[in-house]
């Protein structure tokens, strides 16, 4: 809490907006530095994923059959896969995929579950209860075998993708941001915007839902990083992106496990992106959960 | 107590039945049934239509859904899982062998993880904000970061280049060849469990530091009592709920979640059926393992918060 209070007073002290941005920001740094590591280690994946054309040697479905699986050289400087595509330009053009996946099911899921998480607790009674088991029983499949599923049902390629991991995210966000609503609804506040008539739609859209915000960014945060492993596991399965765009996922499945041996650089770098990115995800989301509120545990 | 299992045994009855009904309609919904699946792989050419009619209807497919679906349930009420579409053997035998091999692998890994997560975590939350915990939480988080499927491509690699060996790859149940067995499963327990202590590591370190601030432990401290003593009886004790909860539910997730690694260890696991299953259209398979794994699952959680009431207290159980 002491953390949280101070970065409060920063603010307080603070003139304008924009220098009240800059203290948090330089609080945040100052207390959480592996949050602040993070964070810029996120900062150089969207820069990179933003300027992959410029930054990639080569495209990322050039192909050379002159050099297939050739070892890192000054030319291919991460080696090149089993078509002679420049691993290291698809690893760049993958973090286009993977931050378009991660941001893009995170958002869908922690949003439509904060939504039905805030509209359970605001209405209660048995709406609440009958949403609370179907959450329960989303909740019982494992993550992976719900998004297989939706997989089964709308096919491979991004935009399904997307939704395929954000459909198990949503009853996980619903749970959280719902124990948080229950207290919201207690507020005096909501019971005067009720006496003033207001609509539901615009007490839980405009009252509860910013006051969940805390929940929300966390499950948020917390689920980008899954959301860009689970994308990986998809598509090394084949069920999730599709040849022949670039993704880390997909650099990592058939040629990568068969040469192996011979040409390691194909499965140790993209994964390598991977753990990267997710790693920085996690210690900006882990920071922020705890700057956020010390005493909400989330997995 | 008693009235509480009870409550909690019968909630689990709707939560299944919605499961069974959910993944019942999902298979439906999928495009292509089992034998256009068959038909396809054999690469027949001629997919006469009244052929595979008369295959829809030795699987009783041709019946309306209801009807399916309370045969379906008929059969369970009985502990019949039916028949698998696509190889027409007895799903308990189907799945028999490959539910051995998940729930060993799942073991493994809960004791990796455990080995490691409880010590890691005592350490980081005692000597918290010091180059050890940073250390500690650099480790867990890489873990949660690493997806275990791509540790496992370096591990066999590492392996196959240092040592010139590699793991059996044909597995060989516990009691038939123990030594075997083990030589297999490890590796893929490693890259699991690594990742799972990461969960486990993270949850104990909270729970610890929320516990050592508590007056108690403050008392304690007072008295001038060992530290050791202090964290293994006060604090551990207090601090392990919600860690069993965590390993309690991860366990469950093992059961069947662990598609991507069966694939890299070439195990045939829960997992790698589950995924075989959806592709064939093998609506019967697909439903009982689905349900499996959710009863599972669900059980997990039913035992979780009995450990809960029971280790705690002042947990009320109405």
């Amino acid at each position: 809490m002491a953390a949280s209070k101070e970065t409060l007073e920063g603010l307080a002290q603070a003139e304008s907006p924009r220098a009240r941005w800059l203290q948090a920001v330089l609080d945040f740094t100052w207390q959480r530095p592996l949050g602040a590591i993070g964070a810029v280690i996120i900062v150089v994946m969207v820069l990179v994923a933003l300027t992959a054309h410029w930054l990639a040697p080569f495209e990322a479905l050039a192909t050379d059959y002159g050099a297939m699986l050739a070892a890192p050289s000054a030319q291919h400087w991460l080696g090149t896969d089993a078509y002679g595509r420049d691993v290291y330009s698809r690893m760049i053009f993958g973090s286009r995929t993977a931050l378009i996946v991660g941001l893009g099911a995170s958002f869908i899921g922690a949003t439509l579950g904060a939504l039905i998480g805030v509209a359970s607790a605001y209405f209660g009674g048995r709406i609440d209860l009958i949403v609370q088991r179907i959450m329960d029983v989303l909740i019982s499949f494992p993550l992976i075998i719900l998004a297989l599923a939706v997989v089964a049902i709308l096919g491979t390629g991004l935009e399904n993708v997307i939704l395929a991991i954000a459909i198990p995210m949503i009853p996980r966000c619903a749970r959280v941001v719902r124990s948080s609503a229950l207290a919201v609804r207690e507020m005096p506040y909501v019971d005067a915007a009720r006496a003033a008539g207001f609509r539901d739609s615009r007490i839980v859209l405009r009252h509860m839902l910013p006051n969940v915000m805390a929940p929300y960014l966390i499950m948020l945060t917390a689920f980008l990083g899954q959301a860009i492993l689970l994308e990986a596991s998809l598509s090394f399965l084949g069920l999730g992106v599709q040849e022949p765009v670039a993704a880390w996922g997909l650099m990592l499945r058939g040629a990568a496990v068969e040469f192996a041996e011979t040409a390691p650089w194909m499965a140790f770098f993209p994964g390598l992106a991977i753990s990267l990115a997710v790693f920085a995800f996690n210690l900006f989301g882990d920071s922020l959960r705890d700057a956020l509120d010390p005493r909400l545990r989330t997995q | 107590m008693l009235h509480y299992i009870i409550k909690r045994l019968l909630l689990m009855i709707p939560t299944l039945l919605g499961v069974a009904v959910l993944i019942f309609v999902l298979m439906r919904v999928v495009p292509g049934d089992v034998v256009e699946a068959r038909y396809l792989t054999q690469g027949s050419q001629f997919l006469s239509q009244d052929l595979m009619n008369i295959e829809r209807k030795k699987l009783g497919l041709d019946q309306p859904i209801w009807k399916q679906f309370t045969s379906w349930m008929g059969g369970l009420a009985r502990l019949d899982f039916g028949l698998s579409m696509w190889t027409g053997a007895p799903i308990t035998e189907e799945i028999k062998l490959r539910f051995e091999l998940s729930l060993q692998l799942a073991i493994m890994a809960t004791v990796v993880a455990t080995l490691l997560a409880i010590p890691l975590g005592i350490i980081a939350a005692v000597k918290q904000d010091t180059w050890v915990d940073y250390a500690v939480r650099i480790f867990s988080i890489a873990g949660l970061a690493m997806p275990s499927f791509w540790l496992g491509i370096l591990m066999i690699l590492a392996m196959l280049i240092l040592f010139k060996w590699l793991p059996p790859m044909v597995y060989t149940p516990f009691w038939v060849n123990p030594w075997e067995n083990l030589a297999q499963l490890i590796w893929p327990a490693l890259a699991v469990g690594y990742r799972y202590s990461a969960v486990a590591t993270r949850m104990m370190r909270s729970a610890m530091l929320e516990v050592l601030r508590e007056d108690y432990i403050r008392t304690a401290r007072a008295k001038g009592l060992w530290l050791k003593l202090i964290l293994t009886r006060h604090a551990l004790k207090n601090a392990m709920l919600p860690v069993i909860t965590v390993i309690g539910l991860e366990f469950a997730f093992l059961m069947g979640g662990l598609v991507v690694t069966e694939q890299v260890f070439n195990l045939n696991g829960l997992g790698m059926l589950f995924v075989e299953a959806i592709s064939h259209r093998d609506y019967t398979l697909t439903q009982a393992l689905v349900l499996i794994v959710a009863s599972v699952f669900i059980f997990v959680n039913f035992l979780t918060d009995i450990a809960y009431a029971w280790l705690d207290p002042r947990i009320r159980y109405r």
